[in-house]
């Protein structure tokens, strides 16, 4: 009777330890999923700095995340196809968005403030955006300034889990 | 006799659940307690960069010297006034310092609430020289911070945002 009472005893306790640490481990776990969204989010901005600062896209080679428009209106323009194989990536976009464009229109064309620098076609592709600066050297009365506006730059890289 | 030994063992089983159960409540105080905010994202950090260097219309001394951001800034600190606009640089960088947040935030689906202070840091520690709050912050807090150099002083931005759910 009493190894009997000892026996429950010892598993009351024993479930009870376990839904306590249960409780623990969902606790400490709880922000797990978040950081690791979090991380990969700003690997993919690392990646991002990276192709903005390539010279083929950047503006001065000094400012990081600096985009030259000049540039831009070229590369979106004939070199695109020849550009094919040198790209890491599916596509790349930018876009200014301030002022806000009532509608976005694609370069080359007059006002245009959309740039499609290289899409590969694909269709499975996942999308990674960061806010940067698209400049272009501007002359006023005889004075060269550089005059820059925010933008968003977009990459699109094969999503292997879709 | 039996009876004694039952009860020693439900104070002694009691005395474990009250242990167990201060322990638990240590964890959750500490696990619960908000975590200092983080002032070093590169996402809001490159949206504070991308800000700061915009060109505006705000020329000072005169048209074409057209200012940054970074540049108007430290114009609002020195109470200059700006050509082009013809308006205090201060006025100037209030009303279109709210357009470009707006519209930036705009391309971001999850941003609930965002906040952008312009602190002056002196010797006697840190005046407000501008605040700007829109949005009921749910979600993560993202911040980061640039410091520029106005004269003597220093000029510290500091972006947060708050972000929901994908």
């Amino acid at each position: 009777m009493k190894i009997q009472q000892m026996a429950f005893m010892l598993m009351a306790v024993f479930f009870f330890f376990v839904l306590v640490g249960l409780f623990f481990l969902g606790i400490s776990f709880r922000g797990v999923e978040d950081s690791a969204q979090q991380l990969q989010r700003e690997q993919a901005l690392s990646s991002l700095e990276v192709i903005a600062d390539m010279p083929e896209l950047n503006f001065n080679s000094v400012t990081s995340m600096a985009l030259d428009e000049d540039k831009l209106r070229v590369m979106s323009g004939n070199l695109s196809e020849d550009y094919a194989n040198f790209w890491p990536v599916a596509s790349i976009k930018a876009y200014k968005i301030y002022p806000k464009p009532e509608s976005f229109v694609k370069c080359p064309a007059v006002d245009c403030n959309y740039f499609e620098v290289y899409d590969s076609g694909q269709t499975n592709v996942q999308e990674y955006s960061a806010y940067v600066s698209i400049c272009k050297k501007v002359r006023e009365s005889g004075y060269t300034y550089d005059k820059c506006e925010a933008g968003k730059l977009v990459l699109g890289v094969i999503d292997v889990d879709g | 006799m039996l009876t004694d030994r039952g009860q020693q063992e439900m104070v002694g089983f009691i005395l474990i659940v009250v242990i167990v159960m201060i322990g638990l409540m240590v964890f959750l105080i500490i696990s619960l307690r908000t975590s200092p905010e983080k002032l070093d994202s590169l996402e809001v950090g490159n949206m504070l960069n991308a800000i700061m260097m915009h060109t505006t219309d705000c020329a000072i001394p005169a048209i074409p010297y057209y200012e940054t951001f970074e540049d108007l800034f430290k114009s609002c600190y020195e109470n200059d006034d700006c050509a082009g606009v013809n308006r205090p640089a201060c006025e100037y960088l209030n009303e279109t310092l709210r357009e470009i947040l707006a519209d930036l935030m705009d391309t971001e689906a999850t941003v609930s609430a965002y906040q952008m202070d312009i602190l002056v840091a002196g010797d006697e520690g840190q005046e407000g020289l501008l605040r700007i709050f829109e949005g009921n912050c749910t979600g993560t807090a993202l911040g980061a911070q640039r410091k520029i150099s106005a004269g003597a002083e220093d000029l510290i931005i500091q972006l947060r945002i708050c972000k929901g759910e994908d």
